[in-house]
């Protein structure tokens, strides 16, 4: 049954619709950066604040953006490049640049339903509902993480935490999901800029309080008009030699999109 | 004497015989039937499915992984070959991914295997039901299980895609023609299982030349234990499992097992009727003469050598009887052996159908019924004989 | 002629007269008796063992789905006129008990690792009826409390997620009919240990209204496990019951038709059983032939006497059948004491066969032989009927002795 699973990570290329830097909200604009927490020990106004601008700092109506994603696993090693759109909760295109033996496949999620295009042999697989789970093309990164239904700000309880040696201008906070959420995480611990509420890292651990795997979030910049970090890599604190990059290259946010995008036939045309 | 005694008294000496003789018979048969039926489906089984031994890297076999793989088949091959006792050898890629025809899909445990190889050592080919088994070469063929045909409503020619995480990583997909359909027995194996040449395999997965499984067929089933002991030796490789049916199949073995003991309750029981059947006949018949003893005693035969005649009556009879119940033993045997009992209704066992019951023709199924039958007869004509030697003739002469 | 009781007074004591002599006879085909009584037993309770064996832990004697179900799996396959079905189950008086689940294939996440499993959402309260899962359990219990996400799964799985009891785990699955993923959160409150893979690392249990929550399925169930008042009637193919409860677009199967290796090994046990039973019977037989013939000829002196004074062919004829059945009734007696006895000593300590597994099933229970009428009735009378049968022969050479001869004879 592990191929299976193993199997299933492929087919969550799909699940890059969900991707959560681009899972839109209703929010008609992003974060600006520069709304400034100065100092001091932060009221849960302030910190309700943090997060929420953490949760829409990658969300937008409709998205499209070119990215790298280097997985590196104790057996191989490799990196894609891809290109991503997507239009609301439910559509999303991707289409592989890079490596030379995947390019030009492509997924097209459409609501509940999922195509895989694969141009070596010019067939089109449908992917049934079922398969839609575990983790990412053997990446470290979940379906959960990228179809990332909740949000911290609305499915999580959050309070300052205490550390060891904080840094300072970095605020600390302990996410708990509420009763009855479907995370298995048992909390959170998100660090994060005071000056403009960017993400430094975010820390999973599980029921017992043992670190499962960490987000650390570079290179901040520019990108479709905001200021985020471009680069997000997942390490895994429970498996040995086992993490994943993932770059952007480029976005843009909520442009209109050609509607054509998102369809079979565009899946087969190979580009 | 004795030798004149038993010829004397024929009907006596028939009907003495007649149960040993009988009894021989049916319990040789019965040990025969017992271990052929079961060391029958234990060969089918092992031959057509698992192979006697199977070879793994690692602990492959509690944790299967496409990564645990077998490296130098170039080299591990010729010397499974070399082994004696090996009959023939399969090497296979076992792997995990969905497989799709026209817009239906569905996950699918993919087996790579050697056309040539499998044929000849679970006889692949024998469970096509419907189109034809692989070519030789790789030729982007597949044959897949009965069920899952019905699932994905693929028939003979149509066109397989499989899509899988392949050993470096890369999306591994590509499509194969759909050659036969093939049946387990199994149900779940049959709506999951898609079998490809293993060159395909390999070069879909990114494999190379490295394989997940070697299976093994011995040409006796009990030679798998010491051809599995010379195999780990000669392979000399720590980091390869080389392990019996038993031990792969435990779940199979331990049925078997369990069966199998219940038999040995029921061939006691067996053994006890015989016995007792001889005795029964053997200790009447010695009784009975005692006026003839009283009066070899009367013409001065010596105690001891009427115990004598006694018992070499006894057990001469038993080896006629033996000789004669181990000719026809043979014959009925062999017979059943070649031919079997046929079932009225086939009997589907882990998926193999059983047609008919066959003996086996073992050494065992002589010794223990010849045993038996010598040594309750030597029993049963040890106590009146002791008797016999000790009367006094005239109380036995005046007895009728 | 003298009358049947003569007759009867004189086969006995000429029986007794030779006490010996007539109680190893007596022993060797009461023993034979014994022996088929026992192998007969036994293989009453190795087939119920083996029915229960298999049908016990989760099966269920007989299952109800929608057809269609058991080969697609399709969540929107719920079983149809659930009310009408329940009721029929209620008032089938053939019926022990019976359980609804919600069954969906789906993944279960830990913080560590996701699994493939089988969700079935169970009803606690009857399914104890129905599975043994509850008597398995060796974490935990099986929901006795009354949380609704309590979740129940076996000691290979959660090492598999690297999680214990009071972890938290997501389970996902689509739901029915639009395919949509359903996921809830869980808490593992139970863990069994069957000893059996597929069980142990492959399934997870929860509440019955949670499962249906998840599937989105309303109040409907996909399958029914049936368990019997007697469980022979599981194999009764024939039964009204079963055409019944398969009304309107269902299916209703006896195990048999589910487990259909477990069917496989069940005919080989009992053909094999047979064919011993068979062998058995004719070694038996063997003994009686050369019981009375042996003590017909030893006796030829005896009978010789009884002509020369006088005695009429037809009377030489009744007492040797009288003596054949007075022999007959010794062993049968003897027989059937010993083959009570035996039987009864091991129905209740029983055989053990526990551990042992086959065809997707562990033997959890001792064999227990079971001692049923027909033992007593049909051996019995087929012995006492053939040794009579049998006496025939020597009857009639008794009829036409010839006393000269036979006097000679004897010696």
């Amino acid at each position: 049954m592990n191929a299976l699973k193993r199997t299933s990570t492929i087919i969550i290329l799909a699940a890059l619709c969900g991707l959560a830097p681009f899972s839109p909200a209703a929010l008609p604009e992003g974060p600006k950066a520069g709304d400034l927490i100065l100092g001091g020990p932060l009221s849960s106004t302030d910190i309700r604040e943090v997060i929420r601008k953490i949760d829409e700092m990658y969300r937008s109506r409709s998205s499209a953006a070119t990215l790298e994603m280097e997985i590196v696993t104790p057996h191989w090693q490799r990196t894609l490049k891809m290109r991503v759109w997507s239009e609301g909760m439910d559509k999303t295109f991707v289409r592989i640049d890079e490596p030379l033996k995947e390019k030009g496949v492509a997924t097209l999620r459409i609501g509940n339903d999922m195509w895989n295009y694969l141009p070596k042999t010019g067939k089109v697989i449908k992917v049934p509902p079922s398969m839609m789970m575990g983790s990412w093309m053997g990446s470290d990164f979940t379906n959960d993480d990228l179809v990332k239904e909740y949000t911290f700000v609305d499915d999580y309880t959050f309070e300052p935490a205490t550390v060891e040696n904080p840094e300072s201008g970095v605020v600390y906070i302990k996410c708990t999901p509420r009763e009855g959420v479907p995370v298995v995480w048992g909390s959170v611990l998100i660090e994060a800029r005071e000056s403009d509420a960017i993400p430094l890292r975010e820390r999973y651990y599980d029921g017992t309080g043992r670190l499962m795997r960490e987000m650390v979030f570079k290179d901040v910049g520019s990108l479709g008009g905001r200021v985020i970090p471009k680069t997000l890599e997942l390490v895994s604190a429970t498996k040995a030699g086992q993490h994943t990059v993932l770059r952007y290259t480029e976005a843009s946010f909520d442009k209109p999109l050609d509607p054509a995008i998102f369809s079979l036939r565009n899946l087969r045309s190979g580009d | 004497m004795a030798v004149r005694n038993i010829f004397r008294q024929k009907r006596r000496t028939i009907l003495t015989g007649l149960s040993m003789f009988g009894g021989f018979v049916l319990g040789s048969f019965f040990i025969a039937w017992a271990d052929g039926t079961y060391n029958g489906i234990i060969d089918m089984f092992t031959r057509t499915r698992l192979g006697h031994i199977q070879i793994h890297a690692g602990d492959y076999l509690d944790q299967p992984s496409l990564y645990k793989t077998i490296d130098d088949l170039a080299k591990i091959g010729p010397v499974i070959e070399a082994v004696k006792g090996v009959e023939s050898w399969a090497p296979r890629v076992d792997f995990g991914g969905l497989v799709s025809v026209g817009d239906k899909s569905a996950g699918a445990r993919l087996t790579g295997i050697d056309p040539a190889r499998e044929n000849e050592t679970t006889h692949f080919d024998r469970r096509i039901v419907e189109g034809r088994a692989f070519s030789l070469a790789p030729s982007h063929e597949a044959v897949i299980g009965s069920g899952l045909a019905k699932n994905l409503e693929a028939g003979i020619g149509g066109s397989l895609v499989v899509l899988s995480q392949a050993a470096d990583g890369s999306m591994a997909n590509d499509a194969y023609r759909i050659v036969g359909i093939a049946t387990t027995g199994d149900e779940m194996t049959d709506r999951t299982s898609v079998y490809l040449h293993w060159k395909d395999a390999q070069d879909l997965m990114v494999l190379g030349d490295r394989v997940h499984e070697i299976a093994v067929v011995v040409d006796s089933l009990s030679a798998g234990p010491w051809v599995t002991r010379l195999l780990r030796e000669r392979l000399g490789d720590p980091k390869l499992s080389v392990e019996p049916w038993q031990v792969f199949a435990r779940s199979f073995y331990n049925a078997m097992k369990a069966d199998k003991e219940g038999m040995w309750i029921t061939l006691l029981v067996v053994i006890l009727i015989v016995a007792v059947g001889v005795l029964n006949t053997v200790l009447m018949a010695v009784l009975e003469r005692r006026r003839e003893y009283g009066l070899l005693k009367a013409v001065g035969t010596r105690p001891r050598q009427v115990f004598e005649i006694v018992m070499m009556e006894a057990a001469f009879l038993a080896v006629v009887c033996i000789l004669l119940g181990s000719v026809v033993a043979l014959i009925l045997n062999s017979y059943v052996s070649a031919h079997g009992i046929r079932l009225s209704e086939p009997i589907s066992y882990g998926g193999i159908k059983l047609a008919s019951m066959n003996t086996e023709l073992n050494l065992r199924s002589f010794l223990i019924p010849a045993l038996t039958v010598l040594a309750t007869a030597g029993l049963a004509a040890l106590f009146p004989s002791l008797k016999a030697a000790r009367t006094v003739p005239a109380k036995t002469m005046r007895m009728h | 002629m003298p009358r049947t009781g003569f007759f009867i007074k004189l086969a006995w004591r000429n029986m007794l007269r030779n006490k010996r002599r007539s109680a190893i006879a007596a022993s060797a085909i009461g023993i034979g008796l014994a022996a088929l009584i026992f192998t007969d037993a036994f293989i009453a309770g190795m087939k119920n063992n083996m029915i229960h064996t298999a049908t016990a832990s989760f099966l269920g004697e007989g299952q109800i789905h929608a057809r269609g179900f058991r080969t697609t799996q399709a969540p929107e396959l719920t079983i149809r006129e659930l009310a009408q079905v329940t009721k029929k189950l209620k008032d089938e008086r053939r019926i022990g008990h019976f359980a609804l689940r919600t069954v969906a294939s789906g993944m279960a996440t830990s913080p560590a690792e996701a699994r493939p499993v089988m969700i079935y959402g169970v009803d606690p309260e009857n399914e104890r009826y129905l599975s043994q899962v509850d008597d398995t359990i060796k974490e935990g219990d099986f929901f006795t409390g009354e949380d609704l996400r309590e979740l129940v799964i076996g000691a290979k799985l959660a090492k598999d997620l690297q999680a214990g009891l009071g972890s938290w785990i997501v389970l996902t699955c689509s739901t029915a009919g639009t395919g949509e993923i359903s996921q809830e959160l869980f808490r593992i409150s139970g863990i069994y240990e069957f000893g059996i893979p597929e069980m142990d690392g492959g399934m997870a249990f929860i509440r019955l209204g949670m499962g249906q929550r998840m599937l989105g399925a309303g109040t409907e169930v996909h399958e029914i496990a049936l368990k019997f008042v007697d469980s022979r009637d599981a194999g009764r193919k024939g039964l009204t019951l079963w055409q019944d409860l398969s009304a309107a677009g269902n299916e209703a199967l006896p195990w048999t038709e589910l487990l259909p290796q477990l069917k496989g090994v069940f005919d080989m046990t009992s053909a094999f059983l047979a064919v011993t039973g068979l062998i058995l019977f004719t070694i038996v037989t063997f003994g009686i032939v050369n019981t009375l013939f042996m003590s017909f000829y030893e006796r030829m002196f005896e009978f010789g006497v009884l002509r020369a004074v006088g005695t009429r062919p037809s009377a030489m004829r009744k007492l040797v059948l009288f003596e054949a059945g007075a022999l007959a009734v010794l062993s049968l007696g003897l027989g059937t004491i010993l083959g009570l006895a035996l039987t009864a000593v091991a129905a209740r300590t029983g055989i053990d066969y526990r551990g042992i597994e086959f065809a997707g099933a562990t033997v959890r229970d001792l064999i227990y032989p079971q001692l049923s009428g027909r033992q007593f009735l049909i051996y019995p009378a087929a012995v006492f009927i053939f040794t009579l049968v049998v006496a025939l022969y020597p009857a009639r050479a008794a009829g036409k002795l010839n006393v000269a001869e036979a006097l000679r004879r004897s010696l």
